[in-house]
C-alpha cells in the first residue's frame, strides 16, 4: 500500500505559539501564520514604506509592496507624499511598472486612464462611451490612498486599516532612535538616496528582523570577519564591554553601544575609528548645528541599532527593511543613510555598506545563509520549541524599557515575540 | 518615416574587434576557472596593486553616489579573499560547485599595454540547488613584465535590478 504523506497544515491557536521565553517553530514555518501576519501586521498595523528623501522633487515617486500589495509613493504637484495603489481603477492593471522616476501622471498603458501623481483621476479616453454613469462615481475611481500614512524623521509609515492607534502610539519608545539617527545629521535630516541592495533570503521574514537584535550569535557567525579581516568595534564578548539589549516595548528593540562608547569616550568607535580630521567639513558643520559639547556627545553615542516592529531595522548607519514574500522567503532591503552636505562622509559609508551588508557582504551574507539553514532545521517537527530564555533571570524594566545588561541576553526577542503574539491575536498594533 | 520600398539610409556599425591578445584572453580564462575552483589566494595573485573589483547595482551607475553591490578596492580584494580563506564564511562553507562559460569576447578599448575586454558569462552555481547567473564582463587587463595582470573587473549582473540571492563567491 503507498502512503501518502499529506502536507502538514493545521489551524494554530497563534497564542499558544508564544511563551515568555519560547516560541513554537510554527511561527516560522505556517502558511497559515503567515496570512494572518500579513493581515493582522503588514495590512491593519504600522509598518515602513519608505522615506520622504527618496521622493525628494514633485513628481518624484517610488514603487513599493505592503503586505504584498503593490504601492506608489508619489510626492504630487501640490508637494504633498502621498501612498496609493498601483492598481488602475478601472480593469486593476499595475500603473506604474518602474522602481522609480518622475512624473506628472500615470497613464494605463491598457486603456489609457490616466491619473495624477495626487491619485486623482484626470483622464478617461473615449468618455463618452461612459454616458453619465462615469460622472457619477469619477471622485471616487481616483487611486486609493492608504487609509492612515504618517512620518516621523522623514520615515514614512502607512496602515491599510482606517482606524488604529497613532504613528507615534506605535513607535513609543522607538522615536528616540530615529531621534538618535537624525542627530548624527548637522540639518536633522538624512537621505536614503544612494539606492537599495535587494537580497533574496530562503528564511522567514522575522528571522531576517529578529537577528538585526541578536547579540549572541556575531562571535559564532561572523568569525571569519573578526578573525581575517578586522576586529569588531567593541567586543562581542558580554562580560568584556558595556553593551545592553532593550525591548524597547511594542515589540522595538535594540543592541545600544551608547554606554560602552560613553564609557570610553571616543568618538566615531561607530565608523571604523574615523579620526575626527579626516572628516573637518563634518565635524565642523555638526559642531555649528549642536555646539561642540553636543555635537561631541553624538559622535561618541553613535547611530541606533535598533529594531522597529514590524520591517524598519535603523541598522547604524544603514536602513533596512523586508518585504516577506511567504513563510519562507524574504527580500531585505538595504540602504545606506547619507547626510545632507557631508560628501566625504558620504562616500565612505557606501563603502561601508557594500562591505558589510547586502548579498555579497562580509557580514549579511553569511546572515543570510544561516537563516536558510535556520528554516531548514526548522523542518525537524520535534523538538517543536525554539528557546528564547537566554536572560530571562537578569533583565531589569526602566523608563527606557526593559534592560539586560548581558548584550548576548534575548530581552529583544522576547520582547519581539510578545507583542506579535498580541497582534495576531487581534489587538491592534 | 520612409515609404515603403524605399531603401533608408542607415549608419553602418562596425564588427566587433575579437583579436584578443591570447596572454589577454588567457587571464580571463584563468581567472574564470580559479574562481570557480574556489581558488581564492591564486584568484588574488592575478590582481595589480591598483585592482578594482566592481558589482554595481545598475548600468551607468556612478559609485561615488550610488550603492553597489561589489565596489572592492584592492585592498578590500584581499581582505575578501581572506574571509573565504578561514574556512568559516558559512556562506561559501563548504563553497559552491561552480562552473562558467564566457563568450562573445570583444576588445573596446587598448593603448600601448592596458586591453578592455567585454564579453558575455552564464555561471551556474549549485548549493541547496542550482543558480544560474548571467551578465556581461567587462576585464581591464595590463600586460607587464610579470605576465598580463588584472586591472579592473566589473560584472553587470543580468538581474543586477531584483533582488539577489546571496552571492558571497568570487562573481
Amino acid at each position: 500500500m503507498t502512503v501518502t504523506a499529506a502536507p502538514v497544515s493545521r489551524p494554530h491557536d497563534v497564542t499558544a505559539l508564544v511563551e515568555p521565553d519560547r516560541v513554537h517553530g510554527a511561527v516560522y514555518t505556517s502558511p497559515e501564520v503567515f496570512e494572518l501576519e500579513m493581515k493582522r501586521i503588514f495590512r491593519e498595523g504600522w509598518v515602513f514604506v519608505a522615506h520622504e528623501s527618496e521622493v525628494p522633487e514633485k513628481g518624484d515617486y517610488v514603487t513599493r509592496r505592503i503586505g504584498g500589495e503593490p504601492m506608489v509613493v508619489a510626492r504630487g504637484k501640490d508637494g504633498v507624499v502621498r501612498v496609493l495603489a498601483n492598481r488602475c481603477t478601472h480593469r486593476g492593471n499595475r500603473l506604474c511598472n518602474a522602481e522609480k522616476g518622475n512624473s506628472s501622471s500615470f497613464r494605463c498603458p491598457y486603456h489609457g486612464w490616466t491619473f495624477g501623481n495626487d491619485g486623482k483621476l484626470v483622464g478617461v479616453p473615449m468618455r463618452d462611451g461612459y454616458g453619465d454613469r462615469l460622472n457619477a462615481v469619477r471622485e471616487e475611481l481616483g487611486l486609493v490612498q492608504a487609509p492612515r500614512q504618517e512620518s516621523y524623521g522623514g520615515f514614512v509609515f502607512a496602515s491599510l486599516a482606517p482606524t488604529g492607534i497613532s504613528l507615534l502610539e506605535h513607535l513609543g519608545n522607538a522615536t528616540k532612535a530615529i531621534d538618535r539617527l537624525l542627530d548624527l545629521s548637522p540639518t536633522r535630516e538624512i537621505q536614503l538616496s544612494a539606492g537599495w541592495m535587494k537580497h533574496h533570503n530562503n528564511c522567514n521574514w522575522k528571522m531576517v528582523m529578529e537577528n538585526n537584535v541578536d547579540g549572541y550569535h556575531a562571535l559564532f557567525t561572523h568569525a571569519s570577519v573578526y578573525d581575517a579581516v578586522r576586529p569588531a568595534k567593541v567586543s562581542h564578548v558580554p562580560s568584556k564591554v558595556e553593551v545592553l539589549v532593550r525591548d524597547l516595548g511594542n515589540g522595538h528593540s535594540e543592541i545600544d553601544y551608547e554606554p560602552e562608547y560613553t564609557r570610553l569616550d571616543e568618538e566615531f568607535i561607530w565608523y571604523g575609528r574615523l579620526p575626527r580630521e579626516k572628516a573637518p567639513e563634518y565635524v565642523a558643520a555638526m559642531e555649528a548645528a549642536h555646539g561642540p559639547a553636543k555635537a561631541h556627545q553624538a559622535l561618541v553615542s553613535g547611530p541606533p541599532h535598533t529594531l522597529i516592529f514590524p520591517n524598519l531595522f535603523l541598522a547604524e548607519m544603514n536602513v533596512m527593511t523586508v518585504e516577506p514574500l511567504n513563510a519562507g522567503e524574504t527580500i531585505a532591503f538595504t540602504a545606506p543613510v547619507l547626510i545632507p552636505g557631508a560628501p566625504e562622509i558620504n562616500t565612505k559609508t557606501l563603502r561601508r555598506t557594500e562591505g558589510a551588508m547586502g548579498p555579497a557582504g562580509f557580514l549579511i551574507a553569511d546572515d543570510g545563509e544561516i537563516g536558510q539553514r535556520n528554516q531548514m532545521g526548522l523542518a525537524a517537527q520535534d523538538p517543536e520549541w525554539v528557546v528564547l530564555s537566554r536572560g530571562s533571570d537578569t533583565d531589569v524594566d526602566d523608563e527606557t524599557g526593559r534592560v539586560n545588561h548581558d548584550k548576548s541576553a534575548e530581552t529583544p526577542q522576547r520582547g519581539w515575540w510578545k507583542h506579535w503574539a498580541g497582534v495576531l491575536a487581534g489587538s491592534r498594533g | 518615416m520612409a515609404e515603403p520600398g524605399t531603401v533608408q539610409e542607415v549608419v553602418r556599425v562596425q564588427p566587433a574587434d575579437v583579436a584578443v591578445d591570447p596572454a589577454v584572453a588567457g587571464l580571463i580564462y584563468l581567472e574564470a576557472r580559479l574562481a570557480d575552483e574556489a581558488r581564492y589566494s591564486e584568484w588574488e595573485s592575478l590582481w595589480a596593486d591598483d585592482g578594482l573589483y566592481w558589482v554595481p547595482m545598475h548600468p551607468g551607475d556612478d559609485p561615488e553616489v550610488t550603492l553597489s553591490y561589489i565596489y572592492d578596492n584592492r585592498r578590500r580584494i584581499k581582505s575578501r579573499v581572506a574571509q573565504l580563506n578561514t574556512g568559516t564564511r558559512h556562506s561559501q562553507t563548504p563553497p559552491s560547485v561552480m562552473r562558467r562559460t564566457i563568450s562573445n569576447l570583444e576588445v573596446v578599448a587598448r593603448d600601448e599595454d592596458t586591453t578592455t575586454v567585454a564579453s558575455n558569462f552564464a555561471l551556474y552555481e549549485y548549493r541547496y540547488a542550482m543558480t544560474v547567473w548571467a551578465g556581461r564582463y567587462v576585464h581591464r587587463v595590463q600586460l607587464t613584465d610579470a605576465g598580463p595582470l588584472l586591472v579592473a573587473k566589473t560584472v553587470h549582473l543580468v538581474n543586477a535590478g531584483g533582488a539577489l540571492p546571496t552571492m558571497s563567491f568570487l562573481i
